[in-house]
């Protein structure tokens, strides 16, 4: 079973995401903000694809990428981040930071699936 | 539904008279292929209705005539002398069917759909047509080989990738996308391309060297396939080029498309045969790689995109062909409302009572001496002038339409004579009232015959007479002090005075031993019976033509004269004043009554000097000024006021002072017409209601320069004598 690590400030996303993931037969770590997530990519934790928000309070989703690309276990793990229309300029500054690509919000859970199923070894 | 069939008569007949112009062009210039396509679009728009109306006959003919253009088109058969004349005459056949139908005429008479059979025949054996209902032979059928056709099955989508080295970094993995391509559609082939891998000991185990060439089978739209490859859009070179079995889909969406003013990339983009991200890339391309580059460099965007293998070149073509025609419709419906006459009429009609009632109030607030209520009436005064001209700007029409006709006429009646004529026409775009357009046609004709019957000699004799063999016409309309003046010219033998005057004589109209001018011999031919044409050709010379071209340009308020040179050629102009309505006036004051002078002729005004004699000259700056007292001429009552003023007012060349007691001003001046009782009133043009409702007199200036002139002309003739 592959295993989705999901990472946003808000937790009615946090939760929602987390149940059409879990329904769609994956099985979900999660972490309400950067910081958190970071400690646990470092503790080594088991994830097949980091999903992460962009704007979070303390550590922002890039920082969050970049410090977890730089972790060896983690160089090839595909990255979504979650991010909206209007942030066209965020999308290149994530790609450069080392995300492979992107969901779009707000997001069907199709799209979302489908998303994951393109990246996901 | 009447108003359909209205609408249709009338633009299946614009589109027969573009038909026959571009037809004519061919004829003389071999056209290119815009003509040849201008040609092919009329009878098509003219089938097109005829289908759309239910009338079957005309599609059934039209159908035929149609095949032969797109023949002709395509180049599949040749131009000829004799093809352009069986079109022109099926050009003339739509029209008589048209008449049929205008008339409601369920089925064409006997006659007229024997002659169409013929014609018919005729031209399918001219030109080898293929019969009715059959598509044209040579159609496009044959695929055009395209970019990539070695690979491309027609069924399939070609996709061409090529992944950057780094892309593996990311996190991103190449088969995933094939992958994912896989539940798109099928992959029917994949070739892996490596031949950008290195040597092994040179190799990076992290970077990706491969690329893909992907045939694949999917119902999906560009757009879809291409999102697959979104996350590594700028980490892959990628060309994803439609089947060819999208084409069709592709050029029935292009028609489909509302009729907007769009760019080639929005086209490409709207009906799905190019995505927005491959058209910003080749946007991007397009831009000159340094600034400053000479912008005749720039490569259209058209071959951009076919060069980058995401469109097939077909596809821009028929793109750029749908472009070209909206925008040509755009700008066309742009220029052009039709509206039904009457409605215009009656709108010129409310705004002349709109001047008259504005004069009113303009006079009552001038007498009021209130100074808001002048101020007020003196704004709606400039408003209700906008107003007018704008009402008649709205009547004004391009003469070139009229003139175009002569084009046909020219041919046919030159071919008819044998003689080899050039027609010339200038100021096609000069305007002026439609009502006039719509008479002036009729003596046009008259004159334009005349001219290629009586003035230009046959060819032999030109040339003997030192001439160019071909003769030359020209039609020429200009403005001239607020009239349009229409000249016809020829460079034929000109006017046989001695033969004029004998024939006058011997009709009567000129007494043995009286001296005219050369001018005056010239201007006999308009007198009613006159005639010096040998022989009577089927075009002119029945003794009837002169007379009735000069009295319809007269019923327009215009005046006809004409000049010639022996050998040199003759000329007719036609002087019409520019509308018929409504004009800015200049008033002046006589004895007890008013009148308006039309300003346009006005030059200006001054005060005569009581020394002035009463030999009809004055002195103006050294030039001599005859001038006309309306006192005498008008034999009005009462006594000559100390102070006299003159008008000087100009026609043509010609100036000419009239004596007035006062100057009133500008006014605006709603003509209308005099009763027949007045008709045959010298120098009386139309009267006018003034704002406190009495009746001015509009003068008719021409008419007024010639009694003077001729009056100069006789005293300076009788004066050596006495």
């Amino acid at each position: 079973m592959k295993t989705i690590f999901l990472v946003d400030d808000s937790a009615t996303i946090l939760l929602s995401v987390s149940n059409i993931l879990a329904k769609a037969g994956y099985a979900v770590a999660k972490a309400g903000n950067a910081g958190e997530a970071l400690s646990q990519f470092q503790a080594g934790i088991k994830s097949d694809l980091l999903i992460t928000d962009l704007n979070m309070p303390g550590m922002n989703g890039i920082e969050l990428i970049q410090h977890v690309r730089k972790l060896p276990n983690y160089r090839f793990m595909p990255i979504l981040f979650l991010t909206t229309e209007s942030q066209q300029s965020k999308k290149a500054e994530a790609k450069a930071a080392g995300a492979s690509g992107w969901i779009v919000k707000p997001a069907s859970a199709d799209d979302l699936l489908n998303t994951i199923k393109l990246v996901m070894r | 539904m009447d108003e359909l069939l209205t609408v249709f008569v009338t633009e299946s007949r614009e589109q027969l008279a573009a038909l026959e112009a571009a037809l004519l062009q061919l004829e003389a210039a071999s056209g290119d292929a815009d003509t040849l396509h201008a040609i092919f679009r009329a009878a098509h728009t003219i089938k097109g209705g005829a289908g759309v109306i239910e009338c079957d006959y005309i599609v059934a003919f039209t159908h035929v005539v149609e095949n032969v253009l797109d023949q002709l088109r395509n180049g599949d058969i040749a131009v000829s002398a004799e093809l352009i004349a069986l079109l022109l005459a099926c050009g003339d056949h739509i029209g008589l069917l048209l008449g049929e139908f205008e008339i409601r005429r369920v089925h064409p008479t006997a006659e007229l759909q024997l002659a169409g059979d013929a014609l018919l025949a005729r031209l399918q054996r001219d030109a080898r047509t293929a019969p009715p209902g059959l598509p044209p032979a040579g159609a496009s059928s044959a695929t055009q080989p395209s970019l990539g056709q070695d690979m491309i099955e027609s069924e399939c989508w070609h996709i061409s990738l090529r992944f950057e080295r780094h892309v593996l970094k990311n996190g991103m993995d190449p088969l995933s996308f094939l992958h994912y391509l896989g539940t798109l559609g099928t992959i029917v082939h994949l070739e892996t391309v490596a031949d950008a891998m290195p040597p092994a000991d040179q190799m990076d185990a992290e970077a990706c060297y491969l690329g893909f060439e992907i045939r694949f089978a999917s119902c999906a739209d560009k757009t879809t396939i291409e999102r697959v490859f979104e996350f590594v859009r700028d980490d892959c070179t990628l060309h994803i080029l439609p089947p060819d079995s999208r084409l069709a889909d592709y050029i029935d969406l292009l028609q489909s498309l509302p009729e907007d003013t769009m760019r080639l990339g929005e086209i490409l983009v709207r009906i799905g045969a190019l995505t927005q991200a491959e058209l910003d890339d080749g946007l991007l391309m397009q831009q000159p790689p340094m600034a400053g580059a000479a912008p005749p460099d720039v490569v259209p965007l058209g071959e951009i995109l076919v060069q980058q293998q995401v469109v097939q070149p077909k596809l821009v073509e028929a793109a750029i062909i749908r472009q070209a025609r909206v925008s040509d419709k755009k700008t066309a419906e742009a220029r052009l409302i039709r509206i039904q006459a009457d409605k215009l009429d009656r709108l010129i009609d409310l705004v002349g009572e709109l001047v008259i009632a504005s004069a009113s109030v303009s006079l009552l607030a001038s007498r009021s001496g209130r100074a808001e209520l002048l101020e007020a009436s003196s704004l709606m005064m400039r408003l209700v002038e906008s107003t007018r001209d704008s009402a008649l700007q709205l009547r004004m029409v391009q003469i070139g339409e009229t003139f175009s006709r002569f084009n046909r006429i020219v041919r046919d009646v030159s071919k008819e004579l044998g003689k080899d004529i050039e027609l010339v026409i200038t100021g096609g775009e000069t305007e002026l009232d439609k009502s006039v357009v719509e008479k002036i046609g009729d003596p046009l004709i008259h004159l334009v015959r005349n001219a290629i019957d009586h003035g230009i000699e046959p060819t032999a004799r030109r040339t003997a007479a030192g001439k160019p063999p071909r003769g030359r016409l020209e039609l020429n309309a200009s403005h001239d002090s607020g009239s349009i003046v229409i000249t016809v010219s020829d460079d034929g033998g000109g006017l046989n005075r001695d033969k004029i005057v004998a024939k006058a004589t011997e009709r009567g109209l000129l007494q043995p031993g009286h001296n005219l001018s050369e001018a005056e011999i010239d201007n006999l031919i308009f007198e009613p019976g006159f005639s010096t044409a040998d022989h009577v050709s089927s075009l002119s010379g029945r003794g009837v033509g002169m007379d009735v071209v000069k009295r319809n340009i007269q019923s327009l308020r215009g005046h006809v004269d004409v000049r010639s040179a022996p050998g040199a050629g003759t000329r007719f102009s036609i002087r019409l004043p520019l509308t018929m309505a409504i004009i800015d006036g200049f008033l002046v004051g006589t004895g007890q009554a008013n009148y308006v002078v039309p300003l346009d002729m006005v030059v200006e005004c001054l005060e005569l000097s009581p020394q002035t004699s009463d030999n009809h000259y004055l002195n103006l700056r050294g030039e001599v000024l005859p001038f006309i007292r309306l006192h005498e001429l008008f034999n009005l009552p009462g006594k000559r006021p100390a102070r006299e003023n003159v008008v000087v007012v100009r026609t043509g060349a010609q100036k000419v002072g009239i004596v007035v007691d006062q100057l009133l001003g500008e006014f605006q001046t709603v003509i209308k017409p005099l009763g027949h009782l007045f008709q045959s009133l010298r120098g009386i043009g139309g009267s006018t209601i003034l704002g406190s409702g009495e009746v001015a007199l509009i003068l008719d200036v021409p008419a007024l320069v010639a009694i003077a002139t001729r009056r100069e002309s006789r005293e300076a003739a009788s004066t050596p004598a006495t």
